[in-house]
């Protein structure tokens, strides 16, 4: 079971998360909270705007969670992932990763293999704000494209 | 030619809209897509030597797949530029 989606800052929620994860299928549930630090670069960050290729961005969360259940060969697997878009102030959420399992080691790696992965493919950017700076796009990593047209 | 570049990231400083419309003589392969990009960053941002290696390493798509270098673009297509990410 999935849910994935691009979501305002005050939209993401991990009461709802919680809801959408909970089953009697599983005995472990973990969830990853990613958050705005107030520094980078040397930098006293007040915020960051994430920008997003909706489409595909979803694609890719598909992608990713069903490469996940079949590499770390997961029965009854649960995932609920949330990705901010837009201003995100201080301490706000900027990604929420609830996942569920059968059991405790399972959710450990599902939840890291899917954050790991959206780090390397999928299409979200970041413009930091500063304090007494002016804001700017971070460089990010060229997307990996395991197949081209 | 006519095409639609849809802009992300970085890429969205170069229009105050969220695309922008490009004229070609011939058709066209993403990567003289690219090349116009370049040739758009540096006559904009002259000295913004960060923006220019952005979109250098951006990639491209079109109907929500990610196309190489060697695609053809057809006339009314729209592409997405994808400059580095870094979400999470």
């Amino acid at each position: 079971m999935f849910h994935c989606g691009i979501a305002d800052v005050k939209d993401i929620s991990l009461e709802k998360a919680q809801k959408f994860i909970e089953s009697h299928k599983c005995g472990a549930a973990l969830f990853f909270i990613g958050t705005v630090r107030d520094h980078n670069n040397d930098k006293t960050v007040t915020g960051i705007t994430y920008d997003s290729h909706d489409v595909l961005v979803k694609k890719s969360f598909e992608e990713i969670y069903n490469e996940a259940i079949k590499k770390l060969d997961l029965q009854h697997p649960v995932a609920y992932v949330e990705h901010a878009k837009g201003y995100v102030p201080l301490g706000g959420i900027s990604i929420i990763i609830a996942v569920a399992c059968k059991h405790r080691a399972q959710v450990y790696d599902f939840s890291r293999y899917i954050i790991e992965e959206i780090k390397k493919r999928t299409p979200i950017w970041k413009k930091e704000h500063y304090v007494g700076e002016e804001e700017i796009w971070l460089e990010g990593k060229p997307i990996e494209v395991k197949k081209v047209k | 030619m006519k095409i639609k570049v849809e802009l992300f990231g970085v890429c969205r400083e170069l229009s105050d809209q969220d695309f922008i419309n490009l004229d070609f003589d011939n058709e066209i392969l993403i990567k003289d897509l690219r090349d116009k990009m370049i040739e758009i960053v540096k006559e904009k941002f002259p000295s913004n030597d960060n923006y220019l290696e952005m979109v250098k390493k951006s990639a491209f798509s079109t109907n929500d797949e990610i196309v190489g270098d060697e695609f053809k673009i057809k006339d009314k297509q729209t592409v997405s530029i994808i400059p580095p990410i870094g979400g999470g």
